[in-house]
This record gives structure tokens, sequence and C-alpha cells, in this order.
């Protein structure tokens, strides 16, 4: 297949090894955050982190948007497909995550109206085709995927659907990116970026890294020889002194993103005041609500919504994951009490959480070649 | 409380940041007809990206267009280009 077998290369991808090998410098030991879920994913289903050296470290992000919604937004969510003639949709992988009593998978036994959609456009569909029940989309997902949920609310605006609604929990990949900098007990090298997110956004909103913190960033693709060159070029920045955001995917992110995108998104969406997020904790300007043009679409003013915080289980350590300040085999729970069929925190729920994708992959052996 | 394992193959969307690249076999208004590299056709949004016409690859993410991956060639839009 075209852009893909290229870039699945093992002998190609044992050269930029050895590239990588040759760029450390010896006794140096190098932290490199992957920031999106789907980077975690590619890097344990292809063994990336067995092709480096035991002193270059990758730690995973907080790029699953599954994984840092709290307990308490997947209650308000059950709580509206839980009203009487509700439709709600959700995407697949939101369907088992844990809320505070139960999922949406477990609402759905209990007889409320849940179904999976591919696109909020299907959901929409829904709603033209069933226009005497109210039908809800439940919006998760960072820069990628709001414009997908933007472009279906202004569908809806414009044809007068009047049964659709949003419960809007799309988060923004930059502030918990400054939040995580600012922590005291992390310490990174550089930052993998999140190729599709940029798709969107483009690169200049990873320009704080360099300038202000002083690390480099590699805006990358998600095939195996796209992040070994990405991690090559992050410690090429590092030994040549270089502090830049850098685009590896340039065969899909343009420097300024796109423009189309970015101004439906303005339209539709306002950034909410601050978030919480499973493990970080709150932050400001990190996610984004319905715009006053689109209030009448907002669930969460047409339904009533616990809307209660619900602290994460004590024995849970997805916040650590979350931060990189520990393994997933390092959580007191990790393939004990949690695994993927009894998960207790949303890193092993979804197979792009840190945790899942260690057990699943079984990636977590822990002795490599120093160099 | 029991939980499945997800099934990346049944809409794990959201969470792998999902690209597909996809080839437009037919472009309407704000719909193409696109047919991605194993064969399946998809319906797909494309107010978002510019000069769609039978050929464009495009990288589409949740049933949504969100990037032009090159112009399109005649190879390209009559099929040959593509394996």
């Amino acid at each position: 297949m075209r852009f893909v077998d290229e870039f699945r290369d093992a002998q190609l991808g044992r050269a930029v090894g050895g590239e990588i090998l040759s760029t450390l410098e010896p006794g140096r030991h190098y932290k490199v955050m992957e920031v999106c879920g789907g980077h975690t994913h590619s890097i344990y289903k292809y063994g990336i982190d067995d092709l480096l050296p035991e002193n270059v470290e990758l730690v995973h992000g907080p790029g699953c948007p599954v994984c840092v919604i709290p307990m308490g937004r997947v209650d308000d969510g059950i709580a509206v497909a839980l009203n009487d003639g509700v439709i709600f949709t959700c995407f697949g992988d939101m369907l088992r995550v844990p809320g505070s009593e139960q999922t949406l998978l477990d609402a759905k036994a209990q007889g409320a109206d849940v179904r999976m959609v591919y696109s909020p456009l299907d959901a929409l569909r829904i709603a033209r085709t069933n226009p005497e029940r109210e039908v809800v989309f439940f919006a998760i997902g960072f820069e990628t995927t709001a414009p997908s949920t933007a472009l279906t609310l202004k569908r809806a605006k414009a044809e007068g659907v009047r049964n659709f609604s949003c419960v809007c929990n799309h988060v923004t990949i930059v502030p918990p990116l400054r939040a995580l900098l600012e922590s005291p007990d992390l310490r990174l090298d550089g930052f993998i970026g999140p190729g599709h997110v940029c798709t969107v956004v483009g690169a200049r909103p990873f320009e704080f890294i360099p300038a202000d913190y002083q690390r480099p960033v590699v805006i990358s693709g998600f095939e195996p020889l796209d992040i070994l060159q990405s991690i090559h070029m992050i410690l090429r920045q590092l030994k040549e002194g270089r502090r830049e955001v850098e685009n590896q995917y340039t065969r899909v992110v343009p420097r300024e993103g796109n423009l189309r995108a970015l101004q439906v998104l303005a339209e539709v969406f306002e950034l909410r005041p601050h978030f919480e997020w499973r493990g970080l904790g709150f932050i400001s300007q990190s996610a984004l609500k319905l715009s006053d043009a689109y209030r009448d679409f907002d669930a969460e003013e047409r339904f009533a919504v616990p809307g209660v915080r619900v602290a994460d289980p004590k024995a849970c350590q997805c916040g650590e994951v979350l931060k990189g300040v520990i393994k997933p085999w390092e959580c007191k729970v990790f393939g004990t009490a949690c695994t993927p069929e009894h998960a207790i925190g949303t890193c092993m729920v979804s197979p792009e959480g840190a945790c899942a994708a260690y057990y699943n992959y079984g990636r977590y052996a822990r002795d490599k070649e120093a160099v | 409380m029991t939980v499945p394992t997800c099934d990346t193959r049944s809409g794990c969307i959201t969470c792998v940041d999902e690209g597909i690249p996809m080839r437009v076999v037919e472009a309407r208004r704000d719909i193409a007809v696109c047919i991605d590299d194993h064969g399946a056709r998809h319906e797909v949004a494309i107010e978002l990206v510019d000069m769609v016409s039978a050929g464009t690859r495009l990288l589409v993410h949740a049933g949504v267009a969100i990037a032009s991956l090159e112009a399109p060639t005649q190879e390209m839009a009559d099929g040959s280009g593509e394996r």
C-alpha cells in the first residue's frame, strides 16, 4: 500500500536505529515523550521500543482522550443516556469507560438506547431518521476530532435538525503539555509531536516548548519509520544544541494547519474556563464547549446532568502514568487487579492507553543493551 | 465490574487519532465517495479541504477529510497508480 509499506521497512528501521545509536552522548540518559496515544500504540505494536538502546526512554503522554475523561463526565453521559426517548451515540472506545458505578455499555444492558457511531455525522443521520426521538452525541477527542463535531453541528443548524444535541468533552493538547512541563517531578528531553492534531492546528502552537522550556519537538507520523526518524531528529537537535519544532510528517502536516477546520472550530466552540483531566486535575482553558451561537445544541443545557466530580479509585495510578512519572508496570495494580478485562483505570480500558498497550503487547521487558 | 477489551477494528477513532488515507472516486458538493486501501467505500465530508476531485487522496478522520495528501494525477484518477 502506498504511504504504508515504505514506512514499515525493517531494514531501513535497523539503519535508523544505527543512526540513533551514533547520535547519543555516552553516559547520558534521554527521556522522550510521545504525546499522542496513536504513537504509543504504534511503538508497542511494532516493537519500536526494542530497537532503542537502554538510555533512550520513551515516556507516554496524555494524548489519549479516552484515558483523560474523568469519571464524573462519564456519569453525566450515562445520566443523559438513561432519559426516556433518548438515543445516545458515541464512539466505540467510550462505551467501556467506567463511570463511578457503571459504563455506557452497562446502561445499554439496562435498556438505554446507546449506539456506537463511527462519525458524529452518523449520529446526525440517526437524528434525521428519528425525528420523534432526542439524539445525543457524546463528543470526545482532541483537535483532530473536534472539526468533525463542529461540521456536524453546522449541518444540524443549517438543516434545522432540532432533536440533535451534543455533550461536548473535546479537549486541547497544548494546555496539558504546558501543565506537564511545569510539573516539578518531570524530566523530559524532547517531545514527539501529535501528527494528526497538527494536521488541524499546524506546528505553531507547539513553538512555546522550545521557546519557553528549551525542549525540541518533532511532529511525527504514525508508521514505525516515522517514529524512529522523529526520535533521531530529537536526539540530533539535542546533540547540535538546537531547540525547535521540526516537522517529520511533511507528507501530511502543513505548517499552518488546516485553516478551514480552524475557522469552523472558532465558529462552533469556545474555550471552557477550566476542565478536569483524569490524573492531571483541573487545567485552565484546556477544553471546548459550544459557543453561544450553538448553545441550543448543548445537551448539558437540554438535559439534567449530575455534574459531580468523582475522585479516581485510590489504587489507580493513571495520573502518574499519564505524567510519565511511572511506567505502567510500576502501578500497584497493573496486571493484577487492573487488566483489560477488569479495568480500574482508563489507561487500561482504551487499547491506546499506555497500560493496555504494555499489557496487550507484552512490552515490559526491562533489560536492554546499554550503550 | 467487567470491562471487555476495546476492539480497535470496531471503533477506536479518537484515541489513536486515526487518519485513514482514501482515494476519491466521486466528489459532490459536500460529500465524496472514497475508497480506502483495503477497497472499502466510504462517504466522506469534504468541506474542510480544497479542490477535491476524482483521484485526490485524502486523510480521513471520523468521516471527515482533514487534509489532502497530494494533487491528483491521471494515473491516480483512473486508479492505475494505486496498489
